[in-house]
């Protein structure tokens, strides 16, 4: 326990000695000091954590065995941004990470501008080919290795 | 407080055939415009633009059109006018294309560009008349474009002679 102090106060020297402590500590060291030096630190505030974001999703069909590959699938995205968004919206810049045939989920990545475009196309998503069918959102996520775990599919053994 | 604010965006309709601009009608315009808004933006942005597009001026001499819509989606309807190519008008599809000249928040700050452009646009004119009344006709339509005089909504007499 003395020693986790005793580390605490060294690391709080080092810090003062090389200048990084905030004014309103070091205004009352302002005694011992002749010249004070400038101590800065810098604030980063990230207000968008990253370029893109990542969706897991999956395509479900109300029954029979539709196969679908991976250009079928990126043409029935865009065709449901064109009746929402027109030909502008069609043109949203997104990508088919992954598709997996048999369970007909996939991975999407999309600028985070565009996300809630795309989102909300996905949920207007009505029909392939005649037959209903709807697109369910599993995951969200700008970090791309949140997709790797997911507590709702965790096995405990 | 809550108001309606709006963006009134001032357009110039060039037509391929000068001839067919006689025949332009509002409501044409309007349609054109809807549906060029529909194809380029959707569902989404027709039903943005719908709220409150109107055309609000529309002359058939100069080819200028006065159109309004909401402020929050004026740039949905500014980046669907390029894409309009026809316009019907009586059964028959005239080629034009459309081009903003002015994005105000108020008709009478669209009406006071208006009057300088047209006078920009007189003057350009005045090296290329023939006759010594066309000019004569042409000093008289630039001095009187002001504001005051509502009536003449300054000097829109187009003359044919270019």
């Amino acid at each position: 326990m003395t020693d986790y102090i005793f580390y605490i106060f060294l690391d709080m020297a080092v810090e003062y000695f090389a200048g990084t402590i905030p004014d309103c500590i070091h205004s009352m060291r302002r005694h011992d000091t002749k010249k004070p030096e400038t101590a800065s630190y810098e604030r980063l505030v990230f207000r968008n954590a990253s370029d893109y974001h990542y969706m897991k999703i999956s395509l479900i069909f109300e029954g029979g065995n539709i196969r679908l590959n991976a250009a079928h699938f990126k043409q029935l995205i865009i065709s449901s941004l064109r009746e929402l968004y027109g030909e502008i919206g069609a043109a949203l810049p997104f990508d088919v990470l992954k598709f997996e045939e048999n369970t007909l989920s996939a991975v999407l990545r999309v600028y985070s501008s565009a996300l809630v475009r795309l989102w909300s196309a996905l949920t207007l998503l009505g029909c392939y080919q005649g037959q209903p069918c709807g697109i369910r959102v599993v995951q969200v996520t700008p970090f791309l290795l949140a997709l790797s775990g997911n507590s709702r599919e965790l096995k405990l053994d | 407080m809550v108001r309606f604010k709006s963006r009134y965006l001032l357009c110039e309709v060039c037509f391929a055939d000068p001839r067919s601009r006689q025949c332009l009608e509002e409501r044409a315009v309007f349609s054109a415009v809807r549906d060029a808004i529909a194809r380029a933006h959707g569902d989404y942005g027709a039903a943005c633009c719908a709220v409150s597009f109107t055309v609000k001026y529309l002359n058939a001499y100069t080819g200028i059109l006065l159109l309004r819509c909401r402020k929050e989606h004026y740039r949905l309807l500014w980046s669907a006018l390029p894409f309009i190519i026809h316009l019907e008008s009586r059964g028959q599809r005239q080629p034009c294309r459309i081009s903003s000249i002015h994005v105000g928040g108020t008709i009478r700050t669209c009406q006071r560009f208006l009057i300088r452009y047209n006078r920009q646009q007189l003057l350009r004119m005045l090296p290329g008349c023939q006759s010594e009344e066309e000019r004569e006709s042409v000093h008289r339509a630039v001095l009187s474009c002001s504001l005051k005089q509502l009536e003449e909504e300054g000097s829109s007499r187009d003359e044919d002679s270019d």
